[in-house]
């Protein structure tokens, strides 16, 4: 080895939901290559909805994530119906997207309060964090709480909900359920822009880059079960035609694929890219805090500003959601009658940490002959190398516990939802000395 | 002199369609018909599907709690007890039902709001086999007679009036 090569490990990542560790190899003060390194075990998730009726697939995918179940389903549950012809009801509609609301609320105050904000504010974690800002935790937790009661109302359960059915629901909420609900709604929104301030006052570090941004664009609303692939550099496709331009690859450092567009480069997914390409979908209220944090172009280019997006989200989904609780009737049926046809389903929609893409393959006889799910996470993974690679250089040469701690918080800028697990971290550096 | 029974806020975690991960719900199933009406009239029943610092956290100090998941990190069938401050330590079994943050955090965040933990116990049980559907692993199975015990046990000790100092 070159005497000013050096290897970085970061063991365990802290503060993500799952396991991962990252690898640096340094040459010559240059970051030479950035393993974001994913050893969660395979979970075969594709291969377990093989054989199975689209309502089965939608209770299986929803067990993916404890996080953000209800993308898996809407993923799902979108694709089938494009492919079968499915017309619901306006008021489904509506509660698919009030069901999208409630995970962002929940997933959105989860990583905001409990996993980034203690990287900002100086605390090893949140234990530590609610000693000494009890009332910045406690907002944090009720945040979450109302969208995880909100899950519930709607889904049957906090997590894993299973009420979403290919033609609707099996049970829809009566109107009282709803409006009863209406007051803690109220409550969120009011925290989630108290959030938006909170989020404002933490001071990113200074990081810059050009990312390449993509989300999905609805001409009349902010993003979430609908919409158009599009980019900063012009892409525009229908969300089922992700594999036209996207394709997955495996590295061999990690059990989860990488994603790439034909150009090869890495992109960026998430509430960056949905502030930055959707922003002028934003519901008035969200918009109104955007526009007041003046934050949109540092949102853009500086990676730990994403907890600024996430805070305006927050004020999109619960001012989203309020709106249609006031608005909702329900549907005449709680599902409308379907029948399946053999093809290929695809859909995206917009997950809390990014774009979601499905593709089944449905056969004659109903079944899913073979299906294709590609994660945010997985597709996120090349861009956060790409930016590790670019910030690395600037924490060389601090001790290793605080090199350890940066490096850290800007991969949890990206929200990477490995699965769940969280571990303290230990970092080796194997090499020649720094 | 004795302070009047607690109220056990009896928080019963899991999946009823995870294998092994429903014991608890099974278990509650069999012991709370089974208790004494006085005692059952104690405990306030919560479910969750994920336990989350805000279960404890409005736990109010004349209260106590009783936390009820699968466990891996022990033999299944094993039957697990601890106080809540144990399990706050770096436990040795893992619950199944913290899915977004990890027991030691649910536990440590619970506590730095609260300014302590509630009194409290946890008993679980090792769970094998967490595949869908609702089908029980035979070693756990052949546990839960023990499980179904400890609960009513813990309730019990839990209901027992705390001496009151002075």
């Amino acid at each position: 080895m070159h005497t000013s090569d050096l290897r970085f490990q970061v063991q365990n990542l802290t503060r993500v939901e799952g396991e991962g560790s990252l690898h640096l190899t340094v040459r010559d003060g240059q970051v030479s290559e950035a393993r974001l390194q994913i050893f969660e075990a395979p979970r075969y998730f594709e291969a377990l909805v093989v054989g199975r009726t689209p309502n089965e697939v939608l209770d299986i995918v929803s067990r993916i994530c404890g996080i953000c179940p209800v993308a898996y389903q809407m993923s799902a549950v979108h694709a089938f119906e494009d492919l079968f012809g499915v017309e619901v009801e306006p008021a489904t509609r509506a509660l698919r997207r009030l069901l999208y609301c409630a995970e962002w609320i929940e997933s959105h105050a989860l990583h905001i309060y409990l996993l980034h904000a203690p990287d900002f504010l100086g605390y090893p974690s949140a234990v530590e964090l609610a000693r000494d800002h009890r009332q910045l935790v406690t907002d944090g937790l009720r945040l979450k709480q109302i969208g995880n009661q909100l899950l519930a109302l709607l889904g049957g359960r906090a997590i894993h909900p299973v009420s979403v059915r290919v033609g609707g629901w099996s049970r829809a909420p009566r109107r009282a359920q709803l409006t009863a609900f209406a007051p803690a709604l109220h409550e969120a929104l009011q925290l989630a822009r108290a959030t938006v301030d909170v989020a404002l006052q933490l001071t990113p570090p200074e990081f810059e880059r050009e990312p390449r941004l993509v989300a999905l664009h609805h001409p009349r609303e902010y993003p979430m079960n609908e919409g158009r692939i599009v980019s900063d550099a012009g892409l525009n496709l229908p969300a089922q035609a992700w594999t036209e331009v996207f394709h997955e690859i495996q590295v061999p450092w990690s059990n989860a694929l990488q994603a790439r567009d034909d150009s090869g480069l890495p992109y960026l997914l998430g509430p960056t890219a949905r502030i930055v390409l959707d922003h002028d979908q934003l519901h008035p209220l969200a918009k109104e805090a955007l526009d007041n944090s003046g934050a949109l172009e540092s949102i853009r280019r500086n990676p730990y500003r994403s907890i600024v997006a996430r805070g305006i989200e927050l004020v999109q989904a619960a001012a989203d959601a309020i709106d249609i609780v006031e608005a909702y009737r329900p549907p005449e049926a709680a599902a409308v009658a379907w029948r399946p046809r053999p093809g290929v389903a695809a859909w995206a929609t917009e997950a809390p940490r990014g774009l979601l893409f499905h593709r089944y393959e449905v056969g004659e006889d109903g079944l899913v002959a073979a299906a294709t799910i590609v994660p945010p996470t997985s597709q996120n993974q090349a861009a956060i190398e790409a930016d590790i690679a670019l910030f690395a250089p600037r924490v060389l040469g601090l001790p290793m516990d605080e090199a350890t701690r940066r490096l850290e918080q800007l991969i949890r800028a990206y929200d990477p939802c490995i699965s769940c697990a969280t571990h303290f971290l230990d970092l080796s550096i194997d090499g020649a000395p720094a | 002199m004795n302070a009047p029974a607690p109220v056990i806020r009896l928080l019963v975690c899991g999946s009823g369609d995870r294998g092994d991960d429903g014991a608890p719900l099974c278990a509650v199933a069999h012991v709370l018909p089974a208790l004494d009406a006085p005692l059952r009239g104690l405990l306030e029943v919560r479910r969750c599907e994920q336990l989350d610092p805000i279960d404890l956290i409005d736990v109010s100090p004349g209260e106590a709690c009783l936390i009820l998941d699968t466990v891996v990190g022990v033999e299944p069938g094993a039957i697990v007890e601890l106080s809540l401050e144990e399990l706050a330590l770096q436990p040795t079994v893992t619950p199944r039902s913290s899915h977004a943050l990890p027991i030691t955090q649910v536990l440590g965040i619970a506590r730095s709001v609260r300014g302590s933990l509630p009194r409290g116990t946890f008993v679980g049980i090792g769970g094998k086999w967490f595949g869908f559907g609702d089908v029980r692993s035979r070693a756990l199975r052949d546990g839960m007679d023990d499980f179904e015990r400890a609960i009513a046990a813990a309730i019990a000790a839990l209901a027992t009036p705390q001496e009151v100092a002075g």
